[in-house]
């Protein structure tokens, strides 16, 4: 392979230790595409301008004797993850000029690995999105078909990697973020256990639901990325010791909740989806039709808990402390000049939205009832999960939709049909592609989403591997 | 289909001034999204409390920071990323106001 930037991790890694490589020729090779095309894709807000600085250093480090599959290997990193000194503006004009003063976790052990940042991955505003369309800096192109878009939220993390702008990316996942665009550029998208991965230094949008994981070109890539980002952390209470949950016996087994798929799914996506099965079946496991009575609820209690969160959340940027900081004629008017004008219409429709969920008059009517819901539903994912290593379903039920194809936001909501579940359960969830269906003339890719139960990431890994 | 007023209240609850016509949109959009999420009505709450979720205690030494803690000695940097500064401080607005 002449091209450097067409490897994977584990490719580029083994090239790398075997003194065939350097970091700087990998570099060098995402850098000329990112040249070639990122301009018109839209993939990168900014890229570094130290990133042959940082392969040097990985590339002495190695010399000294350093070893880690991530060591020298260029990755993007979506804009809501802080990384010290550089700017992150989760793709916000409220947080255009901002600075980061420490690095994420996350960031902090991938320094450690000896990873490349290349740049900061664009992203619908504060994640709020399935298109990347919401960011305040313009859309991201999907570089398989250029007049559709990557998915969201994470499309800038998903493009760079689908472009071979770096050989994978970090994204959050709040309620599909890393799989739908996974799903749609025909990569590995992992959501891990909630409490798995340190959230600390990711923008908060719903703390219950978020989780940092990787997009990758290979499930055995995305496996090395969480292995590296993964642990207990002192700084985000809601990390949990990777032994808290017990380790899981396969049974061999692929539950199937095909009441969930009845209509709303576009025939040729059930088509693969089916075909993937047998592809698992003719490999050994078992499918057994499961029934998850509380998940066609699921959406609703999202869009309920989501905006819930998201509100609170948000309240923290009012120019007080970091950020945008407008001044009006009152105290009262500095906090809505600089929110109404820092925010973008997304945003503000999800504030308004939580704020309303949450007002005293409709609390228990949509998000009392919506948590109480969410319990149901985690039951029946556990009880589910009890006798199956992994629930599958599609990670979404089109492929890639055109630019401005989903102008009514609630249209662009129902694209997360599959994959708020694992959000609202807290299990881990892994997309994978299941090849690809035509649409104008084009091959698009789809993805097949896994759920596993909570700590059995390796139940994703194992199953997703047999589609490779 | 709420009420323009509800938005206006919203909108001030929420601390946001909003745009031009925006009022008009707000109140189709939430209508459209709240029309959809009012499924969760359906669902029966006869169970409540039933599902405990795992909880934690998770408590730390009321200490300051070690030195070799990440997130140790970072004053000086959040308070660069203050909009208004004097010394060590943030100059806010005033917040109690004679009428």
């Amino acid at each position: 392979m002449d091209d450097l930037a067409l490897l994977s991790i584990a490719e580029a890694s083994k090239k790398l230790a075997l003194g065939e490589i350097t970091s700087v020729d990998l570099v060098r090779a995402v850098k000329a595409r990112i040249d070639a095309k990122n301009g018109d894709l839209n993939i990168y807000l900014e890229v570094f301008d130290d990133i042959e600085e940082q392969a040097r250093l990985a590339d002495a480090r190695r010399a000294k004797g350093e070893k880690h599959p991530l060591l020298g290997i260029p990755l993007a990193i979506k804009d809501n993850i802080l990384i010290e000194g550089r700017r992150a503006s989760a793709a916000s004009k409220i947080l255009g000029n901002y600075t980061a003063g420490y690095d994420a976790t996350v960031i902090k052990k991938l320094k450690e690995a000896g990873a490349i940042f290349i740049g900061r991955a664009n992203m619908d505003e504060f994640a709020m999105g399935g298109s990347t369309e919401n960011s305040a800096f313009g859309p991201t192109k999907n570089p398989i078909d250029e007049s559709r878009v990557p998915g969201g939220s994470s499309g800038g993390s998903a493009a760079a990697v689908a472009a071979h702008m770096a050989q994978a990316a970090l994204g959050s996942d709040t309620g599909g973020s890393i799989r739908e665009p996974a799903s749609f550029c025909g990569l590995v998208g992992l959501k891990p256990t909630y409490g798995s991965v340190s959230r600390s230094g990711l923008m908060a949008l719903g703390s219950s639901l978020d989780q940092i994981g990787p997009l990758t070109h290979t499930v055995e890539d995305a496996e090395i990325i969480f292995n590296t980002i993964r642990g207990m952390d002192a700084l985000d209470s809601t990390s949990a010791p990777t032994d808290l949950y017990p380790k899981k016996q396969s049974t061999k087994k692929i539950g199937v909740p095909r009441h969930l798929f009845v209509e709303g799914v576009d025939s040729d996506v059930l088509q693969k989806f089916n075909a993937s099965l047998e592809k698992l079946k003719a490999q050994g496991y078992e499918l057994v039709d499961i029934e998850l009575p509380s998940a066609p609820l699921a959406l609703a209690m999202y869009y309920i808990i989501m905006p819930a969160e998201a509100s609170s959340n948000l309240a923290r940027f009012d120019g007080v402390r970091y950020g945008e900081a407008l001044v009006g004629d009152s105290l009262f008017d500095d906090y809505a000049i600089t929110k109404g004008e820092g925010f973008g219409p997304e945003v503000r429709r999800r504030i308004m939205l939580g704020t309303y969920v949450l007002s005293a008059g409709y609390y228990d009517a949509y998000y009392g009832k919506a948590t109480l819901a969410r319990e149901k539903l985690a039951k029946e994912f556990a009880d589910a999960l009890a006798d199956v290593d992994v629930i599958a379903t599609p990670t979404a039920p089109t492929p890639a939709t055109k630019l401005g194809e989903k102008s009514d936001p609630l249209s662009m909501y129902l694209l997360d049909v599959f994959t708020v579940t694992a959000n609202l359960t807290g299990n881990p969830a892994i997309s994978v592609p299941m090849g690809t269906v035509a649409r104008e003339g084009k091959e698009l890719p789809v993805g097949i989403q896994f759920t596993s139960a909570h700590g059995d990431e390796a139940s994703l890994f194992t199953v997703g591997k047999l589609l490779a | 289909m709420i009420s323009k007023d509800d938005v206006k209240n919203l909108a001030e609850l929420a601390r946001l001034k909003l745009k031009d016509g925006e009022i008009e949109s707000l109140q189709k959009d939430i209508s459209n999204i709240l029309g959809y999420v009012g499924q969760i009505s359906s669902f029966s709450a006869a169970n409540k409390g039933e599902e405990k979720p795992t909880l934690r205690n998770v408590l730390r030494e009321d200490a300051p920071r070690a030195d070799n803690d990440p997130m140790a000695n970072k004053q000086e940097v959040l308070l660069q990323a203050l909009p208004r500064r004097e010394g060590n401080y943030n100059v806010v607005r005033k917040i109690i106001q004679k009428d």
